[in-house]
């Protein structure tokens, strides 16, 4: 608004006032500004009338003035320039205040023009007698770094931050550690490959970590997280050094503030990786428990927090909390999202001795309101019985009386946790067999369905009227959901390869029915593989559908191990709190900087950094291909999968097959192989002619040859070479295809 | 650091102050903004920590892979400041001093993020308090601001700010009359189930100071049971050495009110140095002895049948000498509960008129009355001052549309008692050394509850 405004209105009588000869109208007018621009008002015509009033003996009519300046520079950079000379010489005031403020509002102004007027009274602040302006100063080099940082280097502004870590105020050594840190990020962010780094980075030396370790007790609660920060960035040299960092550390568990009892707990947990005296470790463990408590008797946003926190602490230190699991008691009123953390904890938390009490508490959950909350309290009871081996029985007699409560939910959760209890524990519980397939007509969801009926197909010898049971499902087939389909499937041939003679013609009815009217390809094929089986090699179907399955447990991390481990040195972060390394909900230029960050850490030194990526390279690997390994699954060690995930596995591990076949090398098999299937199958009431490669490469027994199951599907030519006996018999089969071409 | 900013909303979602946002975009808080008001299409690359206070609700985005907890915590102690200065948070007290709350915002946060100056005794050297007088100029005299700038401190020889030795506390204070108070503030938070046992019970305590004292006096707090303090967290000022060495504080308080010291009072811990290292028995209560005992019992009968439900629900003071106050029971009666009908009555131990009004919920031999929040379905009763060892019931009936009607089977009990601790932290002494006068002292219990009981 070059062009001054009309002569009336609001704008027009601040302008007046603001030039008034008297004191109090100019301070009071001033103030109305600012309160226009609160409300959002443009005020930036009257930029010339306020600026007259910055030269002031006022120190609160000066604020508010810098207040206008800092909102408006942006702008009206050129007229910030006028101001630059009140500010140089109000750097020289005889009052601290004065001069820490000019400090302060010049970083703030981000207006070029002044930045070069910046340095030399922030030369002088840096050196300043007054604690309050040196702390300014300090912070003021981070801001300018971030808009010139060759200015910076050139007035040797690091070299005096370095030299600030040493004195005497701790707050001032607070401030330069936070501004420190600001310059060492933003330096490995901007220009990651220059070799200037040694320079702007902030290498904590053993004699600046016993500085900060002293100004650590005696500054305020946010320069303590300013230096706990720093402190987990260092490299302690010896287990000596990190027990006494460690040591010195503890103290702060015991400080009001919530963030700085977290940043402590984050420090320890990382330099408790070198501590080797046991009894040191577990001390600290315990002292780490009380604070942690402490965090629960705040608001539930906090609790939530420290929640999310303590389920990753529990994650690599189970002992930390073992006989505090009252404390996680959940209370009717809590929010839902501390209700749930509460119960994850306390499943954790859940041992031989506190197991009653936990169980007690779970059953009164699940008589509660809330659906989602009392689905996951039956699935805690599931997971406490998979978890304690000794209090199975208890928890399967708890589920018993929730069943018998008949509310739908509960009856269906029930169900489907109780096929986990007999996927850990097989054949121990077949005596509620019958209650729950009591409650068959009440269930809807597909999850419960499926459930039940894996653990009829499961028990099909025990249960005499299996077959009945199963009939329904057969006859409804088409109408349910694809999971459904599926364990009907696989529960008949169950049936069929257990009593033979008495389910001939169900296994007949549901394997054409899936072939011919069913449009998930996943059943389709399943159905497939079954027939073949079953016609072919009925020993060799046996072996596959009736194999040992391994025991499920419960796993002990939610995440990677080295995951988990680069999560826990960033503890009370929004990392910890998620769940999920930074890089994967922070921008695209925040993995980059990590990722040079992390690289010259390497080549400074060779640290354990680089095998913990690799570690973590290699985790990831191995997650991806969870999906693939969908072959070779009852070989795996059971703890990779959760009970519910095994299963869930199983139901997916077609669809993964299909989607390898999709990206196959080879489209054109794919297709030959699928219209072979569909025009051949029903022709032939013997399923004698070839099935897709896609479909024999998954019918493989899994047993064999863990991985190389879906070698055949990937290189058919290989396929050949592989030495079990299925995968030989896939020649002719390939050639059938060829001559009906 | 990370704390992008401050910002608070009124009640309506609209801004109304906000810190300078000086290194984020200008539609940066508008996004955050808005996020919170539509938590479904967030998509901004940040957290937002934010809580309400009073009829504005606190907005602190933060950015980067930061500790949500420090958003929190600055919030948090963000509003201590401003009921320091203002008495309350409120919209009325922001808009009357916009040029002192936006003062505080410049002196409390850093524009790159980190917290600066947050201690009350920092402040008030910095950014002025709204004095009186300048409200009398301004002739905008509300009531709820007062109580600051009147009885303050006199100052002595002036001193440049920052000057003092000791962080949390500034040099130079003066007062007519010395005297330091602390009071024993003690929160019982249990868990009751059906029998009348308690599943969890947890004490938190605070030792909440206000302290007027002249010059740099030297404090010695010593107690005759300091063992009932467990997991204690401490002010910086109290010498933690000192502490682990002979269990007494030693400070040097800062000026004003502040929180000394926080402890939980475990019985469990105390008796048993050894924690659970004793396997406790195998039914899912605690043993007696790790029992905080619950200073009242209720006893609940619902009758529930297929479109109403009748309920007597009853409530006995178990303490013998002094009355619990404030108590209010609520509970929810579920979806759909209407046509609730109620009388709050006192049974026994007074003169049980039973004069009650259904309209109004209103008993007037008792005071006590019940109310229902039709949004929220929840019923609540309240007994102002319940005496020792008296009896009170609220009979009631209500008509719910979903079949069954589902209560809540658990009721939130909240009482205050004056004058008295659950954990009979016993103050020996307190000393105060290093100035010449002679202080006035003063120290109180006093309880409050949160308790959950189930039936």
């Amino acid at each position: 608004m070059s062009i001054r405004g009309p002569r009336k209105g609001e704008n027009y009588e601040l302008s007046v006032d603001l030039n008034s000869e008297y004191r109090e109208k100019r301070k009071d007018a001033i103030k109305r500004v600012i309160a226009s621009m609160t409300v959002g008002k443009d005020v930036s015509g009257l930029f010339p009338d306020v600026l007259k009033n910055m030269q002031t003996d006022d120190l609160e009519q000066k604020k508010l003035v810098y207040l206008y300046l800092i909102n408006y520079a942006k702008t009206q950079p050129e007229l910030v320039i006028l101001a630059v000379n009140t500010f140089v010489k109000d750097s020289d005031d005889p009052n601290p205040l004065v001069r820490a403020l000019a400090i302060r509002t010049m970083g703030c102004l981000r207006a070029e023009k002044i930045i070069d007027y910046l340095c030399d009274p922030l030369q002088k602040a840096l050196r300043d007698e007054n604690p309050y302006v040196r702390k300014t100063a300090a912070l003021c080099v981070a801001k300018l770094y971030d808009l010139k940082p060759e200015l910076v280097i050139e007035n040797g502004f690091l070299e005096q931050l370095h030299e600030m870590i040493s004195d005497s105020n701790p707050m001032v050594v607070a401030n330069t550690v936070a501004a420190l840190t600001d310059i060492h990020s933003a330096s490995t962010a901007n220009q990651p490959s220059t070799s200037s780094d040694s320079s702007t980075a902030f290498h904590i030396t053993t004699p600046i970590l016993n500085k900060l370790l002293v100004a650590l007790n005696e500054c305020s609660e946010w320069g303590r997280v300013a230096i706990l920060n720093a402190l987990g960035r260092y490299q302690a040299q010896d287990d000596k050094e990190s027990e006494h960092i460690c040591e010195r550390v503890v103290p702060q568990f015991q400080h009001i503030n919530g963030s700085v009892v977290l940043a402590a707990v984050k420090v320890v947990m990382i330099h408790l990786r070198k501590v080797r005296r046991e009894e040191l470790e577990k001390q600290l463990i315990r002292k780490m428990a009380p604070p942690l408590v402490t965090l629960l008797s705040s608001p539930p946003e906090v609790q939530w927090v420290a929640l999310r926190n303590i389920n990753l602490l529990l994650q690599k230190r189970p002992e930390i909390l073992s006989n505090e699991m009252r404390v996680f008691f959940c209370k009717y009123n809590d929010p839902l999202y501390v209700k749930v953390e509460k119960l994850d904890i306390m499943v954790r938390l859940a041992h031989e001795r506190n197991v009653d009490a936990l169980l007690s508490e779970l059953k009164e959950y699940a008589s509660e309101v809330d659906v989602d909350f009392v689905r996951k309290s039956v699935k805690a009871i599931g997971q406490t019985a998979v978890k304690i081996e000794e209090a199975a029985e208890k928890c399967v007699n708890v589920l018993l009386d929730l069943i018998a409560t008949r509310v739908s939910y509960v009856v269906q959760e029930a169900i489907v946790v109780m096929k986990d209890i007999f996927r850990k524990y097989p054949s121990t519980y077949e005596g509620v067999i019958p209650t729950l397939c009591a409650n068959l007509d009440e269930l809807d969801e597909p999850e419960a369905k499926a459930s039940l009926i894996w653990i009829i197909g499961e028990y099909a010898n025990k249960i005499e009227n299996a077959d009945d049971l199963l009939t329904l499902f057969v006859d409804s087939f088409t109408e349910e959901a694809y999971p459904v389909q599926l364990q009907t499937l696989t529960a008949v041939v169950k049936l069929f390869l257990k009593k033979p003679d008495s389910s001939q013609g169900i296994v007949q009815r549901v394997l054409n029915t899936a072939t011919k009217d069913c449009d998930s390809p996943d059943v389709r094929d399943r159905a497939y593989i079954y027939w073949r089986l079953l016609s072919m090699d009925p020993a060799a179907a046996k072996s596959v559908v009736l194999s040992h399955r391994p025991p499920i447990s419960i796993p002990r991390t939610t995440v990677a191990p080295a995951v988990l481990e680069e999560l826990i040195g960033e503890i009370g972060s929004l990392a910890s709190v998620y769940h999920k390394p930074a890089e994967t909900f922070i921008g695209k230029g925040r993995l980059g900087a990590d990722a040079m960050q992390k690289r010259a850490v390497e080549e400074a030194d060779e640290s354990q950094l680089s095998t913990q990526k690799a570690l973590q390279t290699v985790v990831a690997g191995q997650q991806s291909e969870n999906l693939l390994d969908f072959g070779d699954e009852p070989s795996t060690d059971g703890g990779g999968l959760s009970g519910l995930a095994a299963t869930q596995t199983m139901l997916s591990q077609p669809a993964a097959a299909n989607l390898i076949a999709g990206t196959s090398s080879n489209p054109l098999d794919d297709l030959v192989s699928i219209f072979g299937n569909v025009s051949m199958q029903p022709m032939s009431a013997t399923p004698t002619p070839a099935p897709s490669q896609a479909a024999f490469g998954f019918g493989q027994p899994p047993s064999a040859a863990p991985g190389g199951a879906f070698g055949g599907l990937m290189t058919p030519t290989v396929s050949g070479s592989s030495t079990s006996p299925p995968t030989q018999q896939q020649q002719k089969p390939e050639e059938d295809l060829l001559g009906l071409f | 650091m990370g704390i992008d900013g401050l910002i608070i909303l009124d009640n309506s979602g609209r801004s109304v102050i906000q810190s300078g946002f000086r290194s984020t975009t200008p539609a940066y808080p508008i996004l955050q903004i808005d996020a919170v008001q539509h938590p479904s299409n967030a998509d901004i690359p940040s957290a937002c920590c934010h809580i309400a206070c009073g009829d504005l609700r606190i907005l602190c985005p933060i950015s980067g892979n930061v500790d949500p907890l420090l958003g929190f915590a600055f919030i948090r102690t963000f509003v201590d400041v401003f009921e320091e200065y203002f008495g309350g948070v409120s919209l009325a007290a922001v808009k009357e001093n916009f040029d002192v709350v936006y003062q505080l915002l410049e002196e409390t946060l850093d524009s790159v993020g980190h917290p600066l100056t947050t201690s009350h005794n920092a402040l008030r050297d910095i950014v002025l308090p709204p004095s009186l007088f300048s409200k009398l100029v301004n002739a905008a005299l509300t009531s709820n601001l007062a109580g600051i700038g009147g009885s303050g401190p006199m100052h002595g020889p002036p001193v440049g700010p920052f000057s003092s030795p000791i962080p949390w506390r500034k040099a130079g204070l003066k007062y007519a009359s010395n005297e330091l108070y602390i009071d024993i503030a003690e929160e019982l938070r249990a868990i009751v189930n059906k029998q009348g046992v308690p599943l969890s019970s947890n004490v938190f305590g605070k030792l909440e100071a206000n302290c007027r004292l002249s010059g740099t006096p030297d404090c010695v707090l010593t107690f005759t049971n300091p063992q009932v303090m467990q997991d204690t967290s401490f002010h910086p000022c109290v010498r933690l050495q000192r502490w682990t060495r002979e269990k007494s504080m030693s400070f040097v308080p800062p000026d004003g009110h502040f929180v000394l010291s926080e402890y939980r009072y475990a019985p469990s811990s105390t008796l048993a140095k050894f924690r659970g290292a004793n396997p406790s028995s195998s039914v899912g209560v605690l043993p007696s002895k790790e029992v905080v005992p619950v200073p009242f019992a209720i006893k609940a009968k619902f009758e529930i049948e297929d479109t109403a439900a009748s309920f007597n629900v009853t409530f006995s003071s178990r303490l013998t000498t002094r009355p619990i106050e404030n108590v209010v029971v609520e509970f929810s009666l579920g979806e759909g509960a209407h046509a609730i009908k109620c009388v709050a009555s006192r049974e026994s131990g007074g003169l049980g008129r039973g004069l009650s009004s259904l309209e109004t919920g209103m008993s007037a031999s008792s005071m006590a009355s019940w109310a229902f929040d039709s949004r929220k379905k929840v019923l609540r009763w309240e007994i102002p001052n319940v005496p020792p060892s008296t009896h009170w019931s609220l009979q009631g009936s209500f008509a719910a549309s979903t079949t069954p009607p589902r209560p809540s089977h658990a009721l939130q009990v909240r009482f205050d008692i004056q004058s008295h601790t659950f954990s009979a932290l016993k103050v020996d002494q307190l000393k105060i050394t290093g100035e010449g006068y002679k202080p006035y002292k003063g120290v109180r219990g006093r309880s409050s509850g949160n308790v959950e009981w189930r039936w």
